[in-house]
């Protein structure tokens, strides 16, 4: 019987992994459904899990084009390592770059119980190992790395439909205008702090002076930062964190500290 | 009075020995018949192994400490059994032979009225031609089942630094050294403690370290695998296991019986039948567990030693060991009182028990070579197994034989686990789990077999600071100090 197959966002259940230890009608039924759901989607292969049932079985299709039966299967060899972009039915019309072992070799049962094994190359080992990850509660976002894995995990969140993997990156370039904004009110704030001990009115009128230095370079920077972040942003689809909204805040959050720093420096320096 | 004899003073032995001690008093003897002259807490031995603590740091004298709570301490290993007596008595006993340096090789009897095995395992470092040889202190490979062992595993290691830092890349292989093995864990803590002293010598660049063992998959630990609760998502040791090896880099390869180890160089079969080499510069291979070899024998001095002990050399208890094949097996064929069915006067407890078959699924080569972890029984069911059978043993003498026996079956008992990764106040790592139940239960759990409330680990620097806390702890109860009942097991 052809099956629905569950896709995200239908969490991850927490009773995978439960090796077949009886070996019944109930686990032909299993293995049909998951046969007849893979020819009528078209699929490389299935897994238990993804048409309902948490047993410990996968079916996928060798080089030929036959469907495999593998139940409790097992890595236990592996070599070489292969990145391609992979598409899952967890995950409908979403593709990621992953990287895993080329060649394999899985152990398993056939549905008589019987030991088997299988080395697989290539696309068959890719989906087997794809399938054999969702037997032990995994989809293929656990083989990417943290920074990738939450800028895919953003996308889903925003149901952006941006096919290939074109992740937002953790930090810009812009990020150094603002570290350089913030090293010169540091020194402002150095500066202020110094005059308050300091009795002297020439000296108390260069440190003024420098302030003021430092707040129209700051603002010049700010402005800087406004237009350059937007051009960079424009470079980086489906990417939340470079969005307008982010770079206003960061630009009138520098302000705003600045002022601060200028209004005190205003009563108590100048 | 009563006589209690325990045989072995390991993390077992000495629970049961010490808590029988102080619940029977005076009244009652408690003899603690072990080879050994000091107590280790062997969790740490993975500490001595990679320099981060001394031997004498995890380890300390028996004597006194048998002495403060009047236990007779006999440092000998036992020989044989006699539950039925001898020729002149009915009264059972036991026949030791002196380890110390005064009475060595020195037999001698002890009767008993109650005996509790914890001898804990045999180190059969020869059912792997080749592989590191206890008592020699290593032949190709180390171990670091004993602090002394950990002292010789740190001197190899050191070397091996020493030649990364002259230039010459180094290859360390670790994980366990036959296809019966258990104690997958501490090979585990060892290999990533490796990898972490390497960083901090700053020769992790000129290492591969690889990982070999028994289990089908990484994360196995002899109990099938676990499902953890992590951050609030519930993920397998599999992944767990395998983004920390990802994460430091160390290749593996599992489902793998070492057959053979030469000088530099492993053999190996794999659950595929295929076989394979690997060389290495540097390798601990932990070996497979046996019984210690007891022998026992009836009243007419004929030996009953199939009677007593299973095949394994490990003692008959309470467990059914008529389970047959895998689909049958179930949470109540394991044991609950540790009690010999044949001579109701004998426990076993820890180690010593013989489990009524293993946890993770059996598997064997096409070739037929049984390749699966053996079920661990050590550190903290160890200790509750030890305290129940001394309630037991207690209750026994205080109201006669049919007395209500304590239970503590493995299918009932939760156990924590804290597995270091690398050692240091601020740089330190450990993977800190509780599992529940130990062995699954699939009627009670359908699915996972365990509760998934309970089950659940955290990896991180805590994780260390729990270990080392751990650490002082246990070391702190072992020698009775004050308030040593109020920590648990």
């Amino acid at each position: 019987m052809v099956k629905e197959i569950i896709t995200y966002p239908t969490p991850l259940s927490v009773k995978y992994a439960t090796d077949v230890r009886v070996f019944s009608d109930e686990l032909f039924a299993l293995i049909k459904d998951l046969k007849d759901t893979i020819n009528e989607n078209n699929l490389d292969g299935l897994a238990a899990f993804q048409i309902g049932s948490y047993y410990n079985v996968i079916v996928v299709k060798d080089e030929d084009g036959e469907l495999v039966e593998m139940i409790n299967p097992r890595l236990i060899a592996h070599s070489g390592q292969l990145t391609t972009k992979e598409s899952t039915a967890y995950y409908p019309n979403r593709t990621a770059k992953i990287t895993r072992y080329e060649n394999i070799s899985v152990i398993y049962q056939d549905r008589d119980a019987k030991d088997c094994s299988l080395k697989a190359s290539g696309s068959v080992a890719i989906a087997i190992q794809r399938k054999i990850d969702y037997t032990f509660g995994a989809t293929f976002i656990h083989k990417m790395s943290k920074e990738v894995k939450e800028a895919f995990e953003n996308r889903l969140e925003y149901d952006d439909e941006v096919e290939s993997a074109d992740y937002c990156p953790t930090s810009f370039k812009r990020d150094k205008i603002v570290v350089i904004m913030n090293v010169i009110m540091a020194f402002m704030v150095l500066g202020f702090i110094v005059a308050l001990f300091i009795d002297d009115s020439l000296l108390l009128q260069n440190i003024w002076k420098y302030l003021l230095y430092g707040s129209v370079g700051v603002v010049s920077l700010d402005v800087v930062y406004f237009f350059y972040a937007q051009y960079e942003g424009k470079q980086q689809n489906g990417c939340s964190s470079c969005q307008i909204g982010n770079i206003i805040g960061t630009a009138l959050m520098v302000l705003f500290k600045l002022s601060i720093v200028m209004l005190l420096s205003y009563f108590f320096v100048y | 009075m009563a006589r209690l004899v325990v045989l072995g003073g390991g993390v077992a032995g000495h629970t049961t020995a010490t808590f029988a001690a102080r619940w029977l008093g005076s009244e009652h003897e408690v003899v603690v018949v072990t080879p050994n002259a000091k107590w280790n807490w062997i969790p740490s031995n993975i500490w001595v192994g990679v320099g981060e603590m001394k031997k004498e740091e995890v380890t300390f004298d028996l004597a006194p400490v048998y002495a403060k709570a009047g236990i007779t301490y006999r440092q000998a290993k036992a020989v044989s059994i006699n539950p039925e007596g001898g020729e002149s008595s009915d009264q059972p006993f036991v026949t030791i032979e002196y380890t110390s340096a005064d009475k060595a090789g020195q037999s001698e009897t002890i009767e008993y009225d109650y005996l509790v095995n914890a001898t804990g395992p045999k180190l059969n470092f020869g059912a792997t031609p080749g592989l590191g040889e206890g008592s020699q202190l290593g032949e190709h490979t180390v171990s670091v089942c004993t602090s002394d062992h950990a002292v010789h595993a740190f001197e190899k290691l050191t070397e091996a630094i020493e030649k990364m830092k002259a230039g010459t890349r180094q290859k360390i292989l670790v994980g366990t050294g036959h296809g019966m093995c258990t104690c997958q864990g501490a090979a585990f803590e060892y290999i990533f403690n490796i990898e972490h002293e390497l960083r901090k010598a700053g020769v992790r660049d000129m290492a591969d370290i690889k990982w070999i063992s028994n289990e089908s998959f990484l994360g196995d630990f002899g109990m099938g695998g676990l499902h953890l609760k992590v951050g609030g998502f519930v993920v397998s040791s599999k992944l767990f296991a395998e983004s920390l090896f990802a994460e430091r880099n160390v290749e593996w390869i599992i489902g793998a019986h070492v057959s053979k180890v030469e000088e530099g160089k492993v053999h190996y079969e794999l659950l595929d039948g295929s076989t394979g080499e690997e060389e290495f510069d540097f390798s601990m291979l932990i070996p497979p567990f046996a019984g210690v070899g007891l022998k026992a024998y009836n009243k007419a001095g004929e030996d009953i030693t199939d009677t007593v002990f299973a095949p394994n050399g490990f003692m008959k208890v309470d467990a059914n060991y008529n389970a047959g094949a895998y689909e049958n097996w179930k949470a109540s064929d394991w044991p609950k009182t540790y009690q010999n069915p044949t001579y109701k006067n004998m426990f076993a407890a820890g180690i010593a028990f013989a489990p009524p078959h293993i946890i993770s699924k059996p598997m064997s080569s096409p070739n037929g070579t049984p390749i699966n972890p053996t079920p661990p029984r050590t550190g903290m069911p160890s200790g509750i197994i030890g305290k129940t059978v001394a309630h037991s043993v207690c209750a026994l003498i205080a109201k006669g034989e049919n007395a209500h026996l304590h239970e503590a079956s493995m299918a009932k008992m939760g156990a924590a686990c804290v597995a270091s990764a690398g050692k240091g106040v601020f740089t330190g790592t450990a993977a800190a789990m509780t599992v529940y139940p130990v062995v699954p239960d699939f009627e009670k759990y359908p699915g996972t077999g365990r509760d998934t409330n309970y089950t659940f680990g955290e990896i991180g620097l805590a994780g260390h600071w729990i270990k080392h806390i751990l650490h002082h702890l246990f070391i702190y109860k072992a020698k009775l100090n004050p308030g040593w009942t109020l920590i648990p097991e």
